[in-house]
């Protein structure tokens, strides 16, 4: 039912480790792919985006189908891909994360907290932001949140490794 | 199950003009083992009301009622609708009703598991007891049963109903022995009876105008739960349900009232330890005080450790004497199915909810449901956050990765996890850029690149978008791994082997352990 905190530890088999693997070979693949010359604020926002994508595709691969939200997130990546086959451009800039904007949920919560009582709003909220939470029940949302919580973190984690990694090597 | 009881009795009650039906119906409950619930109400029916005329009744009822259990543990059999008393049929169907609309599971039932074995027992000391008044020691004797098994074990309706219902008359008896008022006792039997019943009655069949007259009963049983205070909805309202009852019921033990509770709570299987209480001898005969204690246990640890029930994220236990009284203040909750799924619900999310306090840093100050949950997703939407401020910070930073620096910087992650690589490795940009030509499958052969200064060919799988990396961690041709191998090994410690033979996975796997190994 719930996942254990604790990531598993052997690295052949760590969900750290698939992310790892499989968003670092995106990065090289997209900074390959783009001139890392250009530091046009297009290029760089469409760079931003498809790193985005990838870090989170990456998560939800590694996750593969184990998942309701790893699901939710692929199966709308693969919708938007099928939808925009053939003009990547418009599924790197559609790819997104389903959480709204982050200024839009504050407000959310506020208005809904002076709306009603209850927890029906955070549960709401929530199922914004976790992929695939409209369709849960509140019981699945909480441990789907716990697992998406610890992808985030991992996510969090190695990118933000990955960043210090190229600072320092500047 | 209380309520069913109740109901039962007061069906009983009313059915004890028709004195007659019950004979018939007795004489007929021989024959199913359905008729147990019958045997059951009839037993109870007989020996409060003294209608039948049979010399011991009890003893008729028990006997046809031991008898069919072991006939009635072999299978499921359809509920005698056509049975010889209408009334009976209606009593059963009402009980069936109460389990059909309350969300009463079997699993619900609390039972030992080897419910058919203690049946055969319990018929023994059943069939021995009968001879005298119902007695404590033919409660005692099936307590024992049922101690002997007191492992939580979801009910199969059937088989633990034949036990249940051979146990109403231990419970029966041990009502009187402790001095339950008849009615007190009629409203225990009933919990107990309709626990079984419920039980029987989610594999059996009820009429469908059987369905009313348990609406009916459970109304009835409502009534007399609420004056017993038992109720049987709520889990934690089964502690209160205990304490209730046991404040109506002076005379009954703490056994009794954990098995009320018990029959109340019987829908509720918690998986939490029943360690807590065992009740006594006495009040253990039947499988629902057994069930109830253990359920009683259960609830009442839950209520210890938990606290959940009435106070959300309330982290302090009730004391063990408060058990009770904490249950009682619950017991104002509705007492019908639905509640008790819903205690369940709540509990399951409570449990949820404490492990994403663990998860989500500073939510130990935080208590409530909804501040929890604001908590989270404050978490959740700053996690996310992070993440795009991090992918912007890597597209605007020039990643001149190489394979050194990707091989360094893998490693780094997988020997410290959680932490930053501030000074592990020579930073080399060369190093980084070096990585990033190279197609992202090839993680290893970056680095045997790097070791080789050789370019691997970038095997471009056609199927990549652009972003469908994880597809497209493919082998590639493994050359320039072979070369590499002397270096790849002074890179690579064990994780990153694994990992390389993980990232890899897609292809069969043997080729890349081959090579490095």
């Amino acid at each position: 039912m719930m996942n254990t905190p604790q990531q598993v530890k052997n690295p052949s088999s760590s969900l750290k480790s698939r992310f790892i693997t499989r968003f670092l070979g995106a990065l090289t693949k997209i900074t390959a792919e783009d001139p890392i010359s250009s530091s046009s604020p297009t290029r760089i926002f469409q760079r931003y985006r498809r790193i985005k994508v990838a870090s989170n595709k990456s998560m939800a691969y590694s996750v593969r189908s184990r998942r309701i939200w790893s699901r939710a997130m692929l199966s709308r990546f693969r919708s938007r891909r099928s939808a925009f086959s053939g003009r990547r451009s418009s599924v790197k800039t559609t790819n997104c994360t389903t959480s709204p904007p982050p200024a839009l949920i504050k407000v959310t919560i506020n208005e809904k907290k002076t709306a009603k009582g209850g927890l029906d709003m955070q549960t709401d909220e929530l199922r914004e932001l976790v992929p695939g939470g409209e369709a849960m029940d509140v019981c699945n949302l909480l441990d789907e949140t716990a697992h998406y919580i610890k992808c985030l973190t991992t996510q969090v984690q190695v990118m933000r490794k990955i960043v210090d990694f190229y600072h320092l090597s500047k | 199950m209380e309520k069913d009881q109740v109901f039962m009795g007061e069906e009983l009650n009313r059915a004890a003009a028709a004195q007659a039906g019950w004979n018939s119906c007795s004489s007929g409950m021989e024959m199913e083992t359905d008729e147990l619930n019958c045997v059951g109400s009839c037993f109870l029916n007989r020996k409060w009301h003294n209608s039948m005329d049979q010399s011991d009744p009890f003893e008729s009822a028990l006997s046809s009622m031991v008898c069919s259990p072991a006939a009635s543990n072999a299978g499921s059999t359809n509920f005698p609708a056509s049975g010889d008393n209408t009334m009976m049929t209606d009593l059963i169907g009402k009980l069936g009703n109460i389990c059909n609309t309350g969300d009463i599971s079997p699993q619900s039932f609390i039972k030992p598991p080897n419910n058919n074995n203690n049946c055969s027992s319990n018929t023994s000391c059943y069939t021995s007891s009968l001879d005298s008044p119902p007695k404590l020691n033919l409660s005692m004797m099936g307590g024992n049963q049922i101690l002997k098994h007191p492992s939580l074990v979801p009910v199969s309706a059937d088989p633990g109903f034949a036990e249940r219902a051979a146990r109403y008359s231990c419970f029966n008896g041990l009502n009187a022995q402790l001095g339950v008022t008849e009615a007190e006792f009629v409203q225990l039997t009933r919990v107990s009876t309709n626990q079984s019943i419920m039980v029987t009655g989610s594999q059996v069949h009820v009429p469908d105008s059987n369905k009313n007259t348990l609406q009916n009963g459970n109304s009835c049983s409502h009534k007399r739960n609420s004056r017993l205070s038992r109720c049987s909805s709520p889990e934690n309202g089964d502690s209160k349900d205990e304490s209730s009852i046991s404040e109506q019921i002076p005379g009954v033990g703490s056994s009794i009232k954990a098995q009320n509770d018990a029959n109340a709570r019987k829908r509720k299987s918690m998986p939490r330890g029943k360690a807590k209480e065992t009740p006594s001898p006495a009040a253990a005969d039947a499988k629902i005080a057994e069930e109830n204690d253990e359920s009683t246990a259960k609830r009442s640890k839950q209520q210890n450790d938990s606290a959940k029930a009435e106070n959300k994220e309330n982290p302090k236990p009730p004391e063990p004497p408060k058990d009770y009284i904490h249950v009682r203040a619950r017991r104002g909750q509705a007492t019908d199915s639905h509640s008790l799924a819903e205690r369940v619900r709540r509990e399951k999310i409570s449990e949820r909810m404490k492990f994403l306090q663990d998860l989500v840093p500073g939510c130990n100050k935080v208590t409530g449901k909804a501040l929890m949950l604001d908590e989270i997703i404050n978490y959740v939407q700053s996690l996310q956050r992070q993440v795009e401020f991090l992918s912007m910070k890597l597209a605007t930073v020039n990643p001149r990765m190489n394979a050194n620096t990707e091989a360094l910087l893998s490693k780094d992650m997988f020997r410290s996890r959680g932490s930053l690589p501030h000074s592990h490795y020579p930073m080399d940009s060369s190093v980084l850029a070096f990585g990033l030509r190279y197609q992202p499958q090839q993680g290893l052969p970056m680095n045997n690149v790097i070791s080789n200064d050789t370019q691997i060919q970038f095997s471009m799988n056609p199927a990549n978008a652009a972003l469908h990396k994880t597809q497209g961690l493919q082998l590639p041709p493994v050359d320039g791994i072979t070369d590499a191998n002397p270096q790849i090994g002074s890179f690579w410690d064990d994780d990153l082997q694994s990992i390389v033979q993980m990232g890899f996975g897609q292809n069969p796997p043997q080729s890349c352990q081959s090579k490095h190994s």
